[in-house]
């Protein structure tokens, strides 16, 4: 069918006209593909229409299709939209209402989230609004809904707004299940208009991204891509001389005073700060070292209260403020107009998150994006360098998609049990549908089944257990409600510790904090949230009780948030730049700037070519220090240094704390570390590397470390949830507990296997490590002996996260560190 | 190992258990019975081969020691009546002869019928025995001239040496004024201890008593 014919299309195509606009070619293309009953990907940058291009297509097809007022109120729903964050929920509804309301189209669009309240769900749930915007968390707790299978009935399409986001997560994993699950019901009822669409930035692997979210090769698929180029303007904030810089450190506060003229010359400015502590010390250093901005400028997170954040977005839309200081909650698709300016402070890690930060300035088409980054140490320069250059030449990261999760599938079966109940036969195949599942034997299928039915493989192991049983009508459900309720409180795939709601004694909620900074604070100390310093009272009803303080200076709380790995694109364009800098063969300023410290570590050791690997030797008074420096990621360099310190440990009894950042390792042991050329190409060498690798992993902590968040996704360990605390003493345990366990008692469970698959094949990147030490292999390596601290080993030996790796009798080891702590004594 | 404490000699047993061969007495402490059914009857997946392997633990140590008394300073039931429990009156039959006795912990609620059934002896809240007085929760200030021995806190201790080192183990704690026992079912988890100067630790390891 031909839309331009049609009813709605020229009615869309008017409306548009009023407002002096006319759809962009892959706008009018989605909404052909999508009435022809194609399911895809729209793929375009930020700021031109993605939400228009599907939401209007299923808007044409509603206005062509001939008035039908008898629907039942519960089975209104025609779109599900899923977005990832809260915060864009809201702005989407308002330019669909908007737009409805313009296009006499009598639907209700309705959100359901995290910041929903109870009364709004209860009218939804009656009343079901046409359009649902929805997080996958949410999704999920719909279908644990009693009576959510009839919901769907007359549902047209699924969108997930910003895939590529989703996509390289287990909440991409609870995507793929919810619309399984969906579409096998509309199939049951012999109803089938279901189509599927992503929408997504650019990333490496956009195939493979329309492949997990519809994986049946039998529909008609299609990626639309918007032909239009986003011009984009990167430039680092300099020191004047590299030695204000520290050699590491994650704050930058010392360039700080250089920000106050890009603000001042800005309409609004977004200041993207990685972790959510650091932000509250920036606010309040900016507000320290120009008192005029108070006022002016505010700070979002995601700790923050949700009226508090809804304050925050509305002013920036009306352009009040003059700075906003966000984290990754200010990430996404929100279109604040007056955002003419962005800054990144510190590293972002990766090319596309750099790019997806700066287009949240300039956000409309064909205005320029401009991106500030600001070093917070000095080599960061080095990666501003390597991150301009892979953005000039579009050289973006692929997001993997997680397969084989059984923790998320042990969730997901669970809600649905909760819910309607379900047949194990039909979504058996509904599963085995999906891309992340595809894999699944059937033997691990019945495992799973018998880990929610019976409790595990050995029937008399797990006597008395209870949690789904089959019902009389041949479904498996849960039957105690207490279960249900613990489950709805955990259902999702972000693990963070128990969070605690935040008051003022007088009334308002602040934000967040976890537990565990609570458990540290005495009545009377002071600290910073939401950018304010308050007085901590006590805690009462599992919420902490503040008054506002007259302190300046106060600690700032830390959420423990993950640690983002530097990505292989990035890693390999950056030791192309540290070649460059000596060289001095390169344009970029950065490199000039940082030159000094080259020079440096030169003098104190060496830089390392393309072709060689750098290893330092350092002996001083906190022991034996071995750096090595193969640039190839956080992560990567976590398995690796495992490796080497098995291997080096199997040549001696030896104890290593090991510690990592995206260029290098160090091995530090308080014996001598042996290390020589001939020693060194042999630990970094490729042959035997499958099985030397799984006994280094079986001896750190890595996949114990993994089965934090299996044990809380699958419901083994309870975690605490905003301002629900589940008060249930007797069944406290930990995840780390439960890694024991099973490690003794039951070996073959899958969620364990899952822990050391997610080591190996989502943390290593086998190929990746296979490759390096071939370099290595064919490279020089080079070995120095330093006598202090490098401007490389610098900020590895300040890292504080730490794996330990021994060969030594444990009982010798405890001898050894108490006559050495007896020495210090 | 053995130690001198208070005039007496004990013996620390790297199962977590400690021994007084003078009354031929052996205590343990938060053995937690019927846990593991707890959290499987709640729907969380805990294999019953846990608390048997505590069973199969308690019954060496019986045949090691071969005590007349078993104690256990509070925390032997986890919560109500479940299989765990059966096991354990199964295993309470095999040493019929065995006195024992129960110093009432925080979880142990069970009816005074349950106890009498399985013979179990029980002391509220605690049970002194020459220079000691076995409690479950040690008190904090107290002018008592017995020396408390306690549990209830699942003591742990972390070494820490050169080179960023870092080794956490549970442990005995003897300190000026009480002594806490590690808790004996390995099914818990555990909680950081600090020794004040000239307070005593010993780190359980999987192969001795060690102390640091």
């Amino acid at each position: 069918m031909d839309q331009t014919k049609t009813k709605g299309y020229k009615q869309v195509k008017q409306w548009l006209k009023t407002h002096k606009r006319k759809p962009f070619q892959f706008q009018e293309e989605a909404w052909q593909y999508y009435l022809n009953g194609y399911s895809g990907l729209v793929n375009a940058p930020t700021g031109f229409g993605k939400t228009f291009s599907l939401f209007l297509a299923v808007v044409i097809e509603a206005l062509n299709a001939s008035e039908n007022s008898n629907k039942k109120a519960k089975d209104r729903l025609q779109l599900i939209w899923i977005t990832p964050l809260r915060s864009l929920a809201k702005d989407i509804a308002r330019a669909m209402r908007e737009t409805l309301l313009e296009l006499e189209l009598d639907w209700h669009v309705g959100v359901r989230n995290g910041d929903t309240s109870q009364a709004e769900k209860v009218q939804q749930k009656k009343s079901m609004p046409e359009i649902l915007l929805i997080t996958p968390e949410s999704l999920h707790l719909l279908l644990a809904q009693k009576g959510s299978s009839t919901l769907f009935k007359n549902l047209k399409c699924i969108v997930a707004d910003e895939w590529h986001e989703l996509l390289g997560s287990k909440r991409g994993v609870l995507v793929e299940l919810a619309v399984s699950r969906i579409k096998g019901l509309q199939k049951q009822e012999k109803q089938q208009f279901l189509r599927v669409w992503g929408i997504s930035a650019t990333i490496g692997n956009i195939e493979e991204a329309l492949d997990v979210l519809e994986p049946d090769a039998d529909t008609k698929r299609i990626i639309v891509k918007a032909d239009l180029e986003k011009k984009i303007l990167i430039k680092s904030i300099l020191p004047d001389d590299i030695e204000t810089l520290p050699w590491a450190g994650h704050l930058g506060l010392k360039l700080a005073y250089k920000l106050l003229p890009i603000i001042e010359k800005s309409k609004t400015t977004l200041i993207f700060i990685n972790t959510r502590g650091q932000s509250e010390m920036w606010y309040q250093h900016l507000l320290n070292i120009e008192p005029e901005l108070a006022g002016r400028i505010a700070i979002h997170h995601g700790s923050i209260d949700f009226e508090l954040r809804n304050w925050i977005e509305d002013a920036l839309h009306t352009g009040q403020l003059k700075a906003v200081i966000a984290t990754s909650s200010l990430d996404l698709g929100v279109d604040f107009k007056p955002v003419d300016t962005v800054v990144q402070v510190g590293s972002p890690k990766g090319v596309a998150r750099f790019l997806q930060r700066a287009g949240r300035s300039g956000h409309s088409p064909h205005e320029t994006s401009k991106i500030y980054f600001l070093p917070t140490h000095a080599l960061e320069l080095v990666e501003a360098a390597a991150i301009k250059e892979a953005a000039k030449t579009n050289n973006i990261e692929s997001r993997e998609p997680f397969i084989m999760v059984f923790d998320t599938l042990v969730q997901y079966l669970v809600t649905l049990a909760i819910g309607d109940g379900f047949d194990d036969k039909v979504i058996y195949n509904e599963v085995k549908n999906t891309h992340a599942f595809k894999m699944i034997l059937p033997e691990e299928w019945s495992w799973v089944m018998q880990f929610i039915t019976s409790g595990g493989d050995s029937l008399s192991a797990y006597n008395e257990f209870k949690k789904v049983t089959k019902d009389e009508d041949g479904l498996w459900k849960v039957k105690s409600r207490q279960l249900a309720m613990r489950h709805r409180l955990h259902i999702g795939t972000i693990v963070s510790d128990a969070m605690l709601k935040v008051k003022f004694l007088s009334g308002g909620y602040v934000g967040m904090v976890e537990e565990y900074f609570v458990t540290r604070l005495k009545a009377g100390d002071n600290f910073r949230l939401a950018g304010r310093v308050l007085e901590f009272i006590h805690v009462k009803d599992m919420t902490v009780i503040v008054r506002n303080s007259k302190q300046k200076n106060a600690i700032s709380p830390s959420w423990n948030g993950g640690r983002l790995p530097l990505s292989s694109n990035l890693g390999s364009v950056l030791r192309k730049k540290y070649n460059e800098a000596l060289d001095k063969t390169h344009q970029d300023e950065e490199l000039d700037v940082v030159y000094p410290l080259f020079l440096l570590q030169e003098k104190r050791s060496h830089v390392p070519r393309n072709d060689e690997l750098l290893i330092e030797l350092i002996n001083n008074k906190e022991g034996f220090h071995l750096f090595a420096y193969p640039f190839e990621g956080r992560l990567v360099h976590e398995v690796l240094a495992a490796l080497v310190a098995y291997r080096l440990s199997k040549l001696l009894p030896i104890s290593f704390s090991i510690a990592m950042n995206d260029y290098g390792f160090e091995l530090l042991s308080e014996t001598e570390i042996p290390m020589d050329e001939s020693i060194a190409y042999e630990v970094f060498s490729p042959k035997n590397l499958t099985e030397d690798i799984t006994l280094s992993i079986n001896s750190t902590e890595m996949a114990r470390r993994k089965f934090r968040d299996i044990a809380c996704i699958s419901g083994l360990v309870f975690q605490g949830y905003p301002g629900k605390y589940v008060a249930n003493k007797h069944l406290q345990s930990s995840a780390g507990l439960f890694f024991n366990v099973f490690s003794d008692y039951d070996p073959h469970n899958l969620l364990l296997r899952q822990a050391y698959d997610e080591v190996f094949y989502q943390q290593l990147e086998e190929p990746r490590l296979a490759a390096a030490l071939e370099r290595i292999q064919y490279g020089a390596i080079v070995i120095t002996h330093p006598k202090s601290f490098t401007p490389l080993s610098f900020p590895i030996k300040v890292d504080s996260l730490r794996e330990n790796m021994s060969s030594e009798e444990l009982e010798q080891r405890i001898s050894r560190m108490k006559a050495e702590s007896d020495k210090i004594k | 190992m053995t130690i001198t404490s208070h005039g007496e000699e004990l013996i620390l047993d790297k199962e977590r258990a400690l021994y007084l061969p003078q009354h031929q007495l052996l205590a343990i402490s938060d053995l937690h019975l019927g846990k593991s059914a707890h959290f499987r009857q709640a729907g969380v997946q805990v294999p019953a081969t846990i608390g048997q392997s505590d069973m199969q633990r308690l019954s060496g140590l019986i045949e090691k020691y071969r005590p007349k008394t078993l104690l256990i300073t509070g925390d032997m039931f986890h919560h109500g009546l479940n299989t765990d429990i059966d096991d354990f009156s199964d295993w309470r039959n095999a040493y019929a002869d065995l006195k024992l006795l129960l110093v009432k912990g925080n979880h142990d609620k069970l009816s005074h019928a349950d106890y009498a059934s399985m013979q179990i002896e029980i002391h509220d809240p605690s049970f002194c025995l020459g220079p000691f007085c076995f409690i479950h929760d040690a008190p904090k200030n107290d002018a008592d001239e017995l020396y408390p021995i306690s549990g209830h806190i699942h003591p742990g201790v972390t070494i820490v040496g050169k080179a960023k080192q870092r080794l956490k183990f549970p442990c005995f704690y003897f300190g000026n004024s009480y002594a806490v026992l590690p808790a004996f079912s390995l099914f818990t988890g555990l909680y950081n201890v600090y020794p004040k100067n000239n307070e005593r630790i010993f780190a359980v390891t999987p192969k001795a008593v060690v102390e640091v």
